[in-house]
């Protein structure tokens, strides 16, 4: 088989070895570069995204603390106006309370007290009638002769008046 | 780990047969066409049709053949590579291809500038068809770069880059370009054609003469075999024992590490020829007096 020169200068050996790096050019750009160069985009798009939300997220936490402490030390507050007002209203309560009970023990000392005057005032009553009765019948015995009561009435009340005044 | 889908597996073994049953194609076809040599023979490619063509009839070589090779494993090799990116979670490929776009990229922009952003492309196929093309002959083939066809094509390409960034400047511009130093006007023009012709021949020169220097070798130390170990009887006479070992260190300079560096070499040339040739200051100065008027 022949070989050729070790120096031998052909035209289209030279166009067709230039049309094969032209071709490996497209090639290398085509299935190289542009999937490599799209890959490393992608991945520098979802860096930044990261990046962004990371970001925001941090921010958002931020707020989140200022916000809670805010509320924290607004609560603290709250709470003792709460505790404040309870004591307040309780205080109150009590002092309603307390003030009833004294004036119902009050109304059923008042009560008591006009029972035990209107029971003497009874007994009183009914002490006369029997004295009336009895200074009565004695002093028919005595006399021998029917009294008349009630023609007397007044004559023995006026007696009896006076010495229940001389009694006490 | 997260398991490949069948597809996913299907692909990637296609990729790899891409990559690598060119080259052993090629193999093949040298070991049924190679007629046997004898002694030193440093020769061309081997030819093994030729088509009529007009001008010149174009001889279809090995260093065709070897560049068709070239051209295939390329492909394989940027699909593979470019297979199942992701953007987090990145597989070793991945981390492969993403450093060395990011590399070319730097390089480019090093040596180039910002105006060239189209060019990490091109740079990165300069890169893998030279290197490719010299480590072919790691496996035993012909490589394309040591055929003065080859390398003459892509510098002839870079001419023509220079010439188009240089006509940027207008028709003007690109005569003016030449007479820097008026009286040095025709030593400028013979530097400008020498251009492409030094890149090719350098390229060309350097993997050839490794191939040379490589025959030259192995045929002395076949020699020195003889001489040293012939008086041993049958077989152990007959073996080239002295071919072991040395051939292999000087592959790895000759081949690998030549092949890489004229690889890098051509790219650099270019790189720095086709900024050079653009003159950026007068270019957007004219630019903006096409706007303004």
């Amino acid at each position: 088989m022949q070989t050729l020169e070790v120096i031998s200068v052909n035209l289209w050996q030279t166009l067709i070895s230039l049309l094969n790096l032209v071709v490996l050019f497209l090639i290398v750009k085509h299935f190289l570069y542009k999937p490599v160069k799209n890959v490393l985009a992608k991945r520098q798009a979802e860096l930044e995204e990261h990046y962004t939300t990371a970001e925001k997220a941090q921010a958002d936490a931020e707020a989140d603390r200022l916000a809670w402490e805010e509320k924290l030390s607004g609560a603290n507050a709250e709470a003792d106006a709460i505790l404040q007002n309870a004591t307040e209203l309780a205080h109150n309560r009590g002092d309603a309370i307390v003030s009833e009970a004294r004036e119902k023990a009050d109304g059923i000392v008042r009560v008591a007290q006009n029972e035990a005057e209107l029971e003497r005032r009874r007994a009183t009553e009914g002490i006369k009638r029997e004295i009336v009765e009895v200074s009565g019948a004695i002093a028919e015995k005595m006399l021998e002769r029917e009294v008349n009561v009630e023609d007397h009435r007044s004559l023995i009340d006026s007696f009896i008046e006076n010495i229940g005044e001389s009694d006490e | 780990m997260k398991r490949k889908s069948l597809g996913f597996i299907l692909a990637d073994t296609l990729y790899i047969a891409m990559m690598t049953l060119p080259v052993l194609a090629g193999l093949i076809l040298k070991i049924l066409t190679k007629p046997a040599s004898e002694g030193i023979s440093v020769t061309g490619a081997q030819i093994y049709f030729t088509l009529p063509l007009p001008i010149q009839s174009l001889p279809v070589t090995e260093s065709q053949i070897n560049s068709l090779i070239v051209m295939i494993t390329a492909l394989g090799i940027c699909l593979f590579l470019t297979h199942g990116l992701k953007t987090r979670n990145i597989s070793r490929r991945q981390h492969l291809v993403e450093w060395a776009v990011e590399k070319v990229d730097a390089m480019t922009l090093d040596s180039m500038g910002e105006y060239f952003k189209g060019f990490p492309p091109f740079i990165m196929s300069i890169l893998l068809l030279s290197a490719l093309s010299s480590l072919l002959s790691l496996f035993g083939l012909y490589p394309p770069t040591s055929d003065i066809n080859i390398v003459a094509g892509w510098a002839i390409l870079v001419f023509a880059l220079i010439t188009y960034y240089k006509f940027k400047c207008g028709p003007l511009g690109y005569v003016k370009s030449f007479c820097d130093p008026p009286l040095l006007a025709p030593l400028n023009v013979i530097s400008e054609v020498a251009t492409p012709i030094s890149m090719a021949f350098r390229h060309y020169g350097n993997v050839l003469s490794g191939s040379v220097i490589g025959v030259l070798i192995a045929t002395g130390l076949q020699g020195l075999s003889k001489i040293v170990l012939g008086w041993l009887p049958g077989f152990f006479g007959e073996f080239p024992f002295l071919q072991i070992g040395l051939p292999a260190v000087l592959s790895i300079y000759f081949d690998v590490f030549s092949g890489c560096l004229q690889a890098y070499i051509f790219a650099m040339l270019t790189m720095m020829y086709v900024s050079g040739a653009f003159n950026a200051d007068e270019y957007f100065a004219r630019k903006n007096k096409k706007i303004k008027n």
